[in-house]
């Protein structure tokens, strides 16, 4: 994979921190901490702050909360009372503190000139690093500011109970020691380090702004001597850094390495308010607040985090991941040599659609990303086969004689050229019947001119392919530029497998048709079609068959929606391809349907579930993407890409195609229509060959396909074949070699035969038993593992 | 692969009239090789494998191969 794609997932802000917790000195995991709130479980919220808020019981009642300002929800209505909450935490959830263990002392020894909170949090930081540390207090008494709370937040008691903490760690403390600048001295030779946290000092001194190091001297300092907010919390947290910068001096460790965003930040994160009601905070209706008050202004927090991809992805929630750890998973997936490779099933389960990008705040590109992992599984020959088979078989056939061909268009007769030419502008459309009869009189030139080449698609074929004749006949019959026909599978199926090599044979084959034609433009009809050729022929330009008949106007004979609401789910591989979107809606409303607009559309559209190939990799994630799509409108759907419609239809969603509405008659019928089976995919394509040749050509394709006319399948065995990807072809196949060859099992007690044949990479096995002249199946089932012949 | 298979199955190969008796037969798949006990045409040697197997074990097996 490209190293700049892997860089950009390492880059997904999914572990970037909220606002305020980037913004608070100390980092206090505010997310955290509001989700125990919520709870009512106030001990974990109290423990989640002395995390990393020393002397918790107090700080966590004077904490002046920068926090509150960054906090996303002052854009909506007003920050969390992240205060009130700590207090809250404090009050219900302060638990003593635990007795730590004593830290065996061979750090070193540093005096703390200033017993306030500064000083007081830089040597109970110390004391847990493993120094010895002396507190040099000019008072009679530990605490500095904190005594300044007394009465209003806190309680003499309070602040004693905390204070106590120090002793019992076993810090030594000296009262009443003024340390004037010769006593400075004296306390540098004698110990490893000095913190100066006085409040003031009587020289001047300059101090690193990062490290709080007082010019190069073993001096480090903290407090109102750093900064001048007369901030509770930055005061903790410049005891905190400058305990670590000690660490590091005493240690001899550079003092400036790896300490980006210590301080406060600003996070990368830029949380959605998007769809977020306002809603106000929690009043108070005491000093404090109650319990039920406390968890109600918790709830309000958005807890923020980034997970616009996982929100919109069905596929990202099913795995629960996110770009930076799809990632690392890939990465671990791919360097396996022994053993399991646990992430194919899920890189084989994504849509590839692209939402997740369009969603991103940094555009992660997972789609291409997904795509170049398949590619790489490939190439190394770890793709599991079975993923994408069917689907590349698929596409074999329909590039196979049976389905594939390139025509020019069919012959016109001179004089319905020269009425269509004269009645083009009264009356634009003719009658299909009247044309057909007339351009089958034999002797007709064909038109040598073809500016156009319309290109189905295989999918659209399969699943309707009376659209298709009657769009090929609505073209050549309205467009006098020429329109040839070419019938054959775009390669998408190559591209979502990862078969680069398939999809450049195929592109190949594509620049040839085209430029041997005189370069036409491609009408084409389905999305993923379209999405092919932006990728892999850009030089190939093409319209879409929504555009054409936008331009050209619609057939008369299609039935007026008389204001029927349909939602429109756009297709995924079009979602950058406006002219296809306005062109859908434009005729959409000719049409005579009202639009009702899905919350996800246009280029924030969702998958049907079958990008990518999930619906053959991982039938059961393709179905979430199906519920999770039709769940999101009451209305009807409308969609213009065959696979859409299927999905939607099996998973009971009343939908239409566009073409439904252009061509259709029963349209309530339509809404519903079950998707033709596997057998009948193939069948139908080869057919819908047959009949445009004979028709429009009078020609008879090489192949056909021909199928047995003694079969007996019953509905049940036709629903096991699809599970299963089985085709009649196969079935057919095995039955006929085991009739020829006269190798096949024989079961006395039920009359049946049962026979296998090796098609391929398959063996499939048929179990049958003959009826009155016919056979019928009984069972089908295949595997892929090979008897070895001996 | 060991699966349990009967030893008394009503089938018998068609094309040689024999009873199937169990036998080892080697089978691969992606490069595994292995070997295991199945009913087997004394006379002509085809293997019958039932679809239980086939969906069971034998697709277990697949699947296990295809992600190493």
């Amino acid at each position: 994979m490209e190293k700049n794609l892997i860089e950009s997932c390492e880059n997904c802000l999914h572990d970037e921190p909220a606002a305020s917790t980037a913004w608070c000195p100390i980092h206090v995991d505010v997310v955290s901490f509001m989700g125990e709130m919520e709870k009512g479980d106030f001990k974990k919220a109290y423990k989640l702050l002395e995390k990393r808020m020393p002397f918790a019981g107090i700080i966590g009642m004077i904490c002046d909360h920068p926090c509150e300002s960054a906090c996303v929800r002052n854009k909506l209505d007003e920050a969390i009372a992240v205060s009130e909450l700590e207090r809250a935490a404090v009050n219900y959830g302060k638990t003593p503190p635990k007795k730590g263990l004593p830290v065996p002392k061979t750090g070193g020894r540093v005096a703390v000139v200033g017993g306030g909170i500064s000083g007081l949090t830089a040597a109970y930081e110390l004391d847990r690093k493993g120094f010895e540390v002396t507190v040099f207090e000019a008072a009679d008494r530990l605490g500095g500011s904190f005594w300044s709370f007394e009465g209003a937040r806190l309680t003499k008691e309070a602040i004693e109970e905390e204070l106590k903490t120090l002793y019992t760690l076993g810090i030594c403390v000296r009262l009443n020691q003024r340390v004037d600048g010769d006593e400075l001295n004296r306390l540098i030779a004698e110990f490893d380090a000095v913190f100066l946290a006085t409040g003031e000092w009587e020289q001047k001194l300059e101090i690193h702004p990062e490290t709080f190091q007082a010019a190069k001297l073993p001096i480090f300092a903290g407090g109102g001597l750093v900064y001048d907010n007369n901030s509770v919390i930055y005061a903790v947290s410049s005891g905190k850094r400058a305990a670590l910068s000690i660490e590091r001096f005493v240690k001899k460790i550079s003092l400036t390495a790896s300490r980006e965003r210590e301080g406060a930040f600003i996070t990368p994160l830029n949380y959605n308010l998007e769809g977020l009601e306002p809603s106000p905070r929690v009043k108070k209706t005491q000093e404090l607040y109650t319990e039920e008050q406390a968890m109600n202004e918790a709830a309000r927090c958005l807890k923020c985090r980034c997970a616009e991809c996982e929100k919109v992805c069905p596929h990202l929630r099913k795995f629960a991941v996110v770009p930076k750890s799809y990632a690392r998973q890939i990465q671990i997936n791919d360097n396996v040599i022994m053993g399991t490779r646990y992430a194919n099933k899920m890189i084989n389960s994504c849509a590839m659609c692209g939402l997740c990008t369009e969603k991103c705040p940094i555009s992660i590109d997972m789609e291409e990303v997904i795509r170049q992992t398949r590619q790489g599984m490939v190439e190394k020959g770890k793709m599991p086969v079975s993923a994408h088979d069917f689907a590349l078989r698929d596409m074999e056939f329909s590039n196979s004689s049976l389905f594939y061909m390139v025509k020019s268009p069919p012959p016109i007769p001179e004089e319905l050229r020269e009425k269509r030419e004269r009645e083009l502008f009264t009356y634009p459309r003719l009658s299909f019947s009247k044309y057909a009869q007339s351009i089958f009189k034999g002797d007709a030139p064909g038109t040598e001119k073809m500016d156009f080449l319309f290109y189905p698609g295989c999918q659209l074929s399969a699943s309707y392919p009376e659209y298709v004749e009657k769009s090929y006949k609505y073209l050549v019959s309205e467009i006098k530029e020429g329109v040839g026909l070419m019938l054959g599978c775009c390669g998408a199926p190559a591209d979502w497998a990862g078969r680069s090599d398939l999809m450049e044979l195929s592109s190949e084959r594509f620049m040839q048709v085209w430029n041997e034609t005189g370069r036409p433009t491609f009408i084409l009809a389905c999305s993923s079609c379209c999405a092919v050729f932006e990728r892999y022929m850009p030089e190939i330009p093409f319209v879409s068959l929504w555009e054409m008949f936008d331009r050209y106007g619609l057939p008369e004979k299609a039935i007026s929606g008389e204001g029927k609401v349909l939602g429109v789910h756009d297709a995924c591989t079009t979602r950058h391809n406006e002219a296809v979107q306005v062109s859908l809606r434009s005729i959409t409303q000719k049409l005579g349907y009202k639009i009702s607009e899905l919350r996800y559309n246009k280029e924030n559209t969702k998958c049907c579930g079958y990008g990518g190939l999930v619906y053959y990799a991982n039938r059961e994630q393709a179905a979430d993407f199906v519920v999770d799509r039709i769940n999101e409108s009451n209305d009807d759907l409308l969609v213009y890409c065959a696979m859409c419609k299927d999905l939607f239809v099996e998973g009971g969603k009343s939908t239409y195609h566009i073409l439904d509405l252009i061509f259709g008659e029963d349209l309530e019928a339509l809404s519903h229509r079950k998707m033709p089976n596997l057998s009948e995919r193939h069948e139908n394509r080869a057919n819908l060959k047959k009949k445009l040749l004979k028709e429009l050509w009078n020609e008879m394709p090489q192949s056909e396909m021909r199928h047995r006319t003694d079969l007996i399948i019953s509905d049940e065995i036709w629903r096991i074949m699809d599970e299963r990807y089985i085709l009649l072809e196969e079935l057919e196949k095995v039955i006929s070699h085991a009739q020829e060859t006269g190798e096949k099992f024989f079961n006395p007690a039920d009359g049946t035969y049962l026979a296998s044949l090796r098609i391929g990479s398959v063996t499939y096995w048929v179990r049958y038993a003959e009826e009155e002249g016919k056979n019928r199946v009984v069972s089908v089932y295949s595997h892929r593992m090979e008897l070895v012949k001996e | 692969m060991k699966e349990k298979v009967e030893q008394s199955l009503p089938w018998i190969c068609d094309k040689c009239k024999k009873e199937l008796a169990l036998n080892k037969v080697k089978v691969s798949y992606l490069g595994g090789n292995f070997e295991v006990e199945l009913m087997k045409c004394p006379e002509c040697g085809a293997v019958f494998i039932g679809e239980d197997l086939a969906l069971g074990k034998m697709l277990e097996v697949e699947k296990g191969l295809e992600d190493k």
